[in-house]
């Protein structure tokens, strides 16, 4: 993290409503409906894609052994040039490996060129262009369409910052961080500023997660977006469980403790209460969240592999 | 003026009174110092990035681009660098503005290695379009030329303080030298309360504006604060700036290290040379443990343990005490002295923060800092070219160009200002003698840097006395600095 959030220009640039965002898309979808794009080259939904593309930059990271940090600033690099520019006008995998080689360099922690472009390569085989001028050109791109806003606050922090205070387990710890990975499949890190999601991982951890753990004996870290599988399945519950959460939320900013264990939990519900936290927009982010647990059950990769390898063949963007 | 002897010490403020009570710094309430009007002044001056091409964020981006290239016209190169083209040109005059120089640097995107921006430029845009101060360079926009090479607009400043140091025709008053101190803490400090640290502070970094406003600028080492337990490089700061801890290979380290260099820098604005200036890294610890003294456990806890550490040679320094910088650097009088002390102290922690520093007694007693506008120039065509080979020239480096390198610019003339001690010739000589004398202990040094060394034997029976004068309890008498000429 660098400079300070609320003069940074995340926050006088990136941080959009929810509308606008749909306008964007909006945009250039109907641009490349007027192109004749859009027939040519149908694309799974929005949501399915994203889930796809977090895959991707997972993955690649994994290879690369990345922290979540840079892979964090690489997820929201890439939500914010599609927002500018249309999937179909670029090759989605050489994009998003443009995002992670720019995201480690802005991390202090550069990768070179050439090991980033063989570990896509490894991964996306012949999507990739084995020239390594051609992702220098891309990152020009990137970072043009990023009008060089670079630097990107995350919510991490804010988690690590309050674990004391708030007195979270490593248990709830582990579940808060698992639930911010899965954020940034969804469009929260341009919508909400970094704390705010922040507060949602807590939320989530603390209030739903125990829930679902007696409901269905689910093991929480399955939620990580590590373990797909099981998240889709966790998912479901997630979303049941928190709905009747929220609306106690709403009544009270302040959780009826039900079952569990009361005395820690009515604390907890002090601590949002008092906190300031606007409760409003938390709800907001539980709810994305939820849906996007809701898509993911349904999400398989095969669809959105295959359109996008026709889109990059058909367009010959490789 | 002395209500703010207690500050805050936290850097961050955590109210909003307390931020009104730091606007000193950044735009003159409160402290009386008599610079309120200066930073207001350069303030609308600063022309920051254009809010009307930014806002603009669902345009066409091929079209905001050409915008914002047509905002600006090339008027000619000043330099060529490794990465970068910088050129001098203009933001075309609109309907309500005038035109206004800019520094167009040019980043190589193209070139046959083609692997990908620099570390430096990311580092430079990255913080740049972060960091807004009267006191730090303003990029004013970005723009991809057509074949493809990033362009950042800079605000044009026309002159540095390395030249200013090294034009020994000027006089350079006290108000003067702290003028340009409290501009360089306050953009430091700036940097610092944003998480960024410069590393690479140098008076060829702050750069002079037309009116006076010292910038910080270069930023091509800067990183914000690693979190804790991540390891940064030590690798970092031009070698005359760097803190001890660096040379120790300390991988955790903090804002203090661009105190440090500051303070080295408030030492060369007052002697008009670089304060140490070592041939290599071993003998630039030399010159530091002679003349700020010998880092020990006892003065600088856990310093033993850090990975380079290694033990001076020679009899150790005690760490110098006010005696030895008053003798020094008089000239600062009592309260500039005890905060040069507070920037120069070898244990990183017991340096002073860039806000301790600004509420320091010095600011606020007379002489008190010129106006920018009243401060000595260095205008014209030379000035324009140096900044333009400094824009381009590599983070972290000494010189420009082989040649210089070669026959660095340093001119230790017998012409000085009136108010500061000159630096006796001695100097030079004095940490080569010190390593003469413990000649067994084996140097790495490589050779074809001493040259100047062999010639000054003569002068050793001197400096030999120092070592001894520093075993005493009393702080040593400032070896050569006895002969003060003025």
């Amino acid at each position: 993290m660098a400079a300070n959030f609320w003069t940074s220009t995340q926050r006088a640039h990136w941080q959009l409503t929810r509308e606008k965002i749909a306008d964007m898309r909006k945009g250039l979808d109907e641009e490349d409906t007027n192109k004749g794009l859009g027939l040519a080259f149908p694309l799974p939904e929005h949501k399915q894609l994203q889930l796809y593309f977090h895959h991707c930059l997972q993955r690649l990271a994994r290879r690369l052994q990345l922290r979540q940090q840079p892979l964090a600033t690489a997820e929201t690099y890439l939500k914010r040039f599609y927002l500018k520019v249309s999937i179909r006008d670029t090759n989605p995998y050489l994009m998003l490996s443009t995002c992670v080689y720019l995201a480690c360099k802005m991390e202090e922690c550069p990768q070179h060129i050439r090991s980033v472009v063989n570990e896509a390569r490894a991964l996306f085989q012949e999507f990739i262009p084995q020239d390594i001028a051609k992702l220098a050109e891309c990152e020009f791109h990137l970072i043009s369409e990023l009008n060089s806003y670079l630097i990107v606050h995350h919510p991490y922090r804010t988690l690590m910052e309050v674990q004391v205070p708030l007195k979270l387990s490593t248990d709830e710890i582990m579940a808060a961080w698992s639930f911010l990975n899965d954020s940034y499949i969804t469009d929260l890190i341009l919508l909400y500023p970094p704390h705010t999601i922040a507060f949602t991982a807590i939320f989530l951890a603390v209030f739903v997660r125990p829930a679902i753990h007696t409901q269905a004996n689910l093991n929480a870290s399955g939620s990580t977006a590590l373990g797909m599988g099981t998240a889709a399945g966790a998912g479901g519950s997630i979303a049941q469980s928190s709905v009747g959460q929220n609306a106690a939320v709403s009544a009270a900013s302040g959780i009826n403790p039900q079952n569990h264990s009361s005395a820690r939990l009515s604390q907890m519900s002090e601590w949002f209460a008092e906190s300031g936290v606007e409760m409003e927009a938390i709800i907001e982010c539980t709810q994305e969240m939820i849906s996007l647990y809701d898509a993911w059950e349904t999400w398989t990769d095969k669809v959105c592999r295959e359109s996008v390898a026709r889109l990059i063949r058909g367009r010959q963007l490789s | 003026m002395s209500a703010t002897n207690s500050p805050p010490t936290s850097a961050t403020l955590p109210n909003a009174t307390a931020i009104r009570r730091t606007l000193p710094f950044g735009n003159g309430n409160g402290n009386n110092t008599p610079l309120s009007a200066m930073v207001a002044e350069s303030g609308s001056d600063v022309k920051l990035p254009n809010d009307d091409s930014d806002a603009s964020d669902n345009d066409d981006p091929d079209d905001l681009n050409t915008r914002t290239k047509k905002k600006y016209t090339k008027d000619r190169k000043l330099g060529e660098g490794a990465y970068a083209v910088v050129n001098l040109g203009h933001r075309r005059a609109t309907a309500t503005e005038p035109a206004v120089p800019v520094a167009i640097k040019k980043i190589k995107v193209n070139t046959e290695f083609r692997d990908g921006i620099t570390m430096d430029a990311i580092r430079e845009v990255k913080y740049l379009r972060e960091l807004h101060h009267p006191n730090i360079i303003a990029l004013l926009d970005v723009f991809s030329s057509k074949n493809q090479n990033l362009c950042l607009v800079l605000e044009f400043l026309d002159s540095d303080l390395e030249m200013i140091i090294r034009d020994t025709s000027q006089t350079l008053s006290m108000g003067d030298i702290k003028s340009w101190m409290l501009m360089s803490l306050r953009g430091l400090w700036w940097c610092h309360k944003s998480f960024v640290i410069h590393r690479d502070i140098k008076p060829n970094n702050l750069l002079l504006a037309a009116n006076g406003v010292l910038k910080l600028a270069d930023f091509g080492l800067a990183r914000s604060f690693a979190d804790p337990k991540r390891h940064m490089t030590h690798q970092v700061i031009t070698r005359w700036y760097r803190p001890p801890e660096l040379f120790y290979g300390a991988k955790f380290y903090s804002s203090s290290v661009d105190i440090f260099s500051l303070g080295l820098v408030f030492c060369e604005l007052m002697l008009r040379v670089p304060f140490l200036a070592g041939n290599t890294d071993l003998h630039q610890l030399e010159l530091i443990c002679q003349w700020l003294g010998t880092p020990t456990e006892e003065n600088w806890p856990g310093v033993t343990t850090l990975p380079g550490y290694h033990e001076a040679s020679g009899t150790p320094v005690k760490e110098r005490g006010t005696d030895f910088f008053m003798n020094t650097f008089l000239a600062a009088g009592e309260s500039g002295v005890e905060l040069l002390m507070k920037m120069l102290r070898l244990d990183p922690r017991k340096r002073c923060s860039a806000r301790e520093a600004l509420d320091s007694k010095w600011f606020s007693q007379e002489p008190y800092p010129t106006q920018p506008a009243n401060l000595p120039k260095k205008g014209g065509g030379k000035g324009i070219e140096k900044v333009g080979s400094d824009l381009k020239r590599k983070a972290g480096e000494l010189f420009n160009t082989p040649d210089e390198r070669e026959n660095p610019v340093i001119t230790r003339k017998k012409k000085h200002s009136a108010v500061v001690a000159p630096v006796p010739e001695e100097i030079e000589n004095a940490p080569n003698e010190e390593m003469g004398s413990s000649d067994d202990e084996e140097m790495e040094y490589t050779n074809d840097e001493e040259t100047e060394n062999e010639d000054n034997e003569e002068v050793e029976p001197k400096n030999v006395d120092k070592p001894q004068a520093g075993s005493k309890t009393n702080p040593p008498p400032p070896p050569t600095r006895n002969t003060r000429e003025l």
